[in-house]
């Protein structure tokens, strides 16, 4: 499962995904636009998705669960 | 100069252009160049005033003739006519010719003559209805005041007489005396006059009446039933009927001055009742004819109106453009002859080829043998920024634009604007279900986009329809990131397997790891109503926000880097870009390299407790080569890493204060001491001293000369030359200028990483007030079962969605928005962005009909 590569594995899938956008992108006047927020986006949400990821990689703390009612738990 | 695609990422290659129209067809030529709306033309004659412009006179006619469409359009408004709707023409209104809107402009003015003049007799007409109509009240009522009066003379009489009784006694007393009913006032000597007045002066009229007349008076009255209506006002006007029955010419001539002060109109009644009878049915049969012909007068009004509503909208159109045209004409300067009018304007360098062909088309309408010239002068003047924008791109140009207009070529903020901006909006906003629902209205306004726009929209949802795709953006970033944090609708999305499994065969209360697995994506759902989901959570999200801002903050400030590149200006690379970069990483660059690098280590197998990141930017700071536990670093060689990266920063101050004025002083002394003087100082080098020097001008290279070389004087142009002034020279000003830069550099990069923290906030605090919605309202209806339970479910389920829609989305979305919108103005702009641009004003006949729109 997921592990310690996953953010580098993720940079190669989310820069080939930039690569191919550069390229693929629809030619005309708006091409710019199109690479730029297709290059952009996925970068933003890459970046994001890896904070989190790393957040959790050695938590410190772990869950303690609330609400606990012992006439049920027991 | 090769012509390259203008895009978004810089602002449109713009020309100087001059034009020399022939006089014949500048009209037309003008009207041509506002339907492509390309063309920024500068005022040549700014110096007159507007009145002793040349197409004054043409303006002030098409004023008039304006003004009398807005009549008509006051007129259909009275009659309710609706005008019909400017989309419902087929034609884009083809630029008239000068013969159809001299035939518009005469057509105008007869149809205001017929028009004002029906209005006229139509408004006299109704005047003389009301006064048949009060006529006839009058006639009506004054019958009864007739009969009671008739019966009581013999008391008036008496009263008259005696001068003890009391005024009153005849009111108190009525109904006596049927017997000498036949006798006639005339007899008596009795006068009377009749008349109406407004309901509110009755009162007073009666006093003054009663003062003036010493009591000598009996005055009957009664209420009018139905409000009159004031022809002139169109006001309804409640009125009273009075008669009042005196003795003696002159005491009746005074009451009938009094009742015309007062207001009243008095109306002739006969005594006789015969003769009132006749007096009625004439009333009534003038009132009958006189609501047939005002019958008539109004259809064929509204016939007129009518026809004029069906063209109204085309002829407004037509003549707004026309206008536009002679002002812009207005700005036009002539040869020595008069003969050629000659124009210069700003174009985008891309459309020059699509100007050349639309002026030879309407030289070839015109069928005119000299053609319209086009010729590009080099200047030195800033041309205007301009950008194409289309309906996606719109609204963050505009965002952006707010700010400040870009200067000429700089790099656009709003290209990358369109996702960091709905993305920093998004983390803020992290809600998979608020995102479905802003996703979902934006789709909407956008499959909407058609009949939206022509409708009239109230000022909230006009300017949210109008960032209709940036709520698109927003919507689909609020859903990610909302699966992210792992909130839709402040509940949980177990998806994957969790990291965490629950001690004591899932009851809890501790959780342990499940050996080797991480959430893969996402916080995982386990941490939802944990009694330390706060305390997980708050760390995580104020290192996102840390870590986000320095991206943000770094991405903005390479664009520094790409400016100075493009503008050829290296001084800002050494002297700006580079020390910046080197202080703001060597702090904050670090700080987030700590962040991420502490994540990594896997601190439990290490049997360490981790050092606190806040503690060892203090003790950085404050003790540097020191560590808070020495024994416990970060990494190995940490204390020695830090003072390095201190000693960096604190060396980059010096070289960001001083390194660039001093360069600059030094290139401007290497400049004069070769001979250059700026063009405003009095010595000026003539091009017989200046021959040895010719080496000079060209060592000055890169920079283009646009002296007028025949005078001999080199002129040395600088980019921050704007106009017609070039700057001086000034040390200290540059200086200063670069110190309140400095300053403001470095405290910025502290301050706007904490101001980065509000995504960590705002967050925090969007998740909690929805789970206290959903605990409040959806979590109790849970609770309840059965029929009771369903038709609670339903309530509070639309109490719920209409406070998520309201509370949750709306406000919280735009204080999110403004958040988002002020990290992008002040944190991220002020890293790279230049300003100081002119933005481009096209002369341009849809820019006009937006501006001030015909509906």
């Amino acid at each position: 499962m997921a592990n310690g590569w996953a953010p580098i594995i993720g940079l190669v899938v989310v820069a080939v995904f930039c690569g191919s956008a550069w390229f693929l992108s629809p030619k005309g006047e708006n091409q710019t636009i199109w690479r730029s927020t297709l290059v952009l986006s996925a970068a933003a949400m890459y970046i994001m998705w890896a904070i989190t990821f790393l957040a959790q990689l050695h938590p410190l703390i772990s869950p303690i669960k609330g609400n606990l009612r012992p006439e049920v738990d027991t | 100069m090769a012509p390259h695609k203008d895009t978004m990422f810089r602002s449109a290659d713009m020309s100087l252009t001059q034009l020399y129209i022939a006089n014949e067809i500048g009209r037309e030529v003008v009207s041509g160049l506002g339907e492509l709306g390309v063309m920024d033309f500068r005022d040549l004659n700014s110096e007159t005033t507007a009145f002793q412009r040349t197409f004054t006179q043409e303006i002030r006619r098409l004023d008039n003739v304006e003004r009398q469409l807005r009549y008509f359009r006051s007129q259909m408004d009275k009659a309710s006519i609706s005008m019909r709707s400017i989309y419902d023409f087929n034609n884009q209104f083809a630029s008239p010719s000068a013969s159809e809107i001299d035939e518009l402009s005469d057509k105008c003015q007869s149809l205001e003559n017929r028009i004002s003049s029906l209005n006229e007799s139509y408004e006299t007409l109704k005047k003389r209805e009301v006064e048949l109509t009060e006529w006839r009240w009058v006639l009506r009522e004054a019958g009864g005041f007739f009969d009671r009066a008739r019966g009581q003379t013999e008391e008036i009489r008496h009263s008259l007489d005696n001068d003890d009784a009391p005024l009153l006694q005849d009111v108190e007393h009525h109904g006596q005396g049927e017997a000498s009913a036949d006798r006639s006032f005339s007899v008596m000597n009795i006068g009377f006059v009749a008349g109406v007045i407004p309901r509110e002066r009755i009162a007073a009229f009666e006093r003054i009446l009663w003062r003036t007349l010493r009591g000598n008076l009996y005055m009957n009255q009664s209420e009018i039933p139905e409000p009159i209506i004031n022809p002139e006002t169109n006001e309804e006007i409640n009125k009273n009927v009075f008669i009042i029955f005196a003795h003696g010419k002159e005491i009746i001539a005074k009451i009938r001055k009094i009742s015309e002060s007062m207001g009243a109109d008095l109306y002739s009644v006969d005594e006789n009742s015969e003769l009132r009878r006749d007096q009625i049915r004439e009333v009534n049969s003038r009132l009958s004819d006189l609501a047939s012909v005002l019958r008539n007068t109004k259809s064929t009004l509204d016939a007129e109106l009518t026809a004029i509503s069906r063209n109204l909208a085309a002829w407004m159109v037509i003549i707004k453009k026309e206008k536009g045209t002679y002002e812009t004409l207005n700005k036009f300067s002539y040869d020595h002859q008069r003969k050629t009018l000659i124009a210069e304007a700003w174009a985008p360098t891309n459309s020059l080829g699509l100007i050349k062909s639309t002026l030879s088309d309407v030289n070839d309408r015109a069928g005119l043998s000299v053609p319209t010239i086009v010729n590009q002068i080099k200047t030195t003047k800033t041309p205007p920024t301009y950008f194409k924008t289309n309906r996606f791109t719109l609204a963050f140009q505009t965002i952006i634009d707010a700010y400040g207009t870009i200067k000429y070529r700089e790099i656009n903020p709003a290209l990358p604007a369109i996702v960091t901006f709905p993305f920093m909006f998004a983390v803020m906003f992290g809600d998979a279900g608020h995102g479905t629902i802003l996703l979902l209205a934006a789709l909407a306004m956008i499959y909407y986009e058609r009949p939206l726009q022509r409708a009239k929209l109230d000022e909230l949802f006009s300017m949210i329809f109008y960032g209709r795709y940036i709520v698109f953006m927003m919507g689909i970033f609020s859903i990610y990131t909302g699966l992210l944090y792992c909130d839709a609708f402040s509940l949980s999305l177990p998806w994957f397997k969790s990291m965490w499994a629950w001690d004591n065969d899932g009851h809890g209360p501790t959780a342990s790891r499940v050996e080797g697995h991480t959430y893969p994506f996402g916080l995982d759902y386990m941490w939802h109503d944990t009694d330390n989901d706060l305390l997980f959570s708050n760390s995580y999200k104020m290192k996102l926000s840390i870590l986000l801002g320095w991206t943000h903050m770094t991405f903005s400030l390479m664009w520094s880097l790409v400016n100075a590149r493009y503008f050829k200006t290296p001084i800002d690379i050494w002297g700006n870009f580079l020390p910046g970069l080197i202080f703001f990483q060597s702090i904050f660059g670090y700080l987030a390299f700590c962040i991420v690098y502490k994540w990594c280590v896997d601190w439990a197998a290490r049997g360490q407790n981790p050092p606190s990141l806040l503690n060892m930017l203090i003790y950085m700071f404050l003790q540097p080569g020191t560590l808070e536990d020495p024994k416990a670093p970060l990494y190995k060689g940490q204390a020695t890493v830090q003072i390095i990266l201190l000693l960096m920063a604190v060396v980059c101050v010096p070289i960001l204060l001083f390194l660039k004025p001093f360069y600059l002083r030094w290139e401007h002394n290497k400049a004069r001491a070769l001979g250059y003087r700026g063009i405003g100082e009095s010595t000026r080098v003539s091009a017989l001293d200046d021959d040895e020097d010719e080496e000079g001008r060209t060592l000055n290279g890169g920079r283009e000369s646009f002296g007028d070389d025949e005078d001999g004087i080199a002129m040395i142009t600088q980019d921050i030359g704007h106009g017609e002034e070039h700057e001086e020279f000034d040390f200290g000003e540059i200086m200063i200028h670069q110190v309140i830069h400095t300053i403001e550099f470095c405290l910025n990069c502290v301050s706007h990483t904490a101001s980065y923290l509000r995504l960590w906030a705002l967050s925090l605090a969007h998740q909690r007030l929805s789970i206290v919605l959903w605990d409040m309202t959806m979590k109790n209806a849970f609770g309840v079962t059965g029929i009771a339970g369903s038709i609670m479910m339903v309530v509070v389920f639309y109490g719920w969605f209409v406070l998520t829609v309201f509370v949750l989305c709306v406000m919280e979305g735009t204080s999110a928005m403004l958040h988002s919108l002020r990290l992008h103005w002040v944190e991220a702009m002020s890293k790279h962005f230049i300003g100081d641009g002119v933005p481009f004003e096209p002369f341009s006949f849809e820019k006009i009909l937006e501006e001030d729109p015909v509906e």
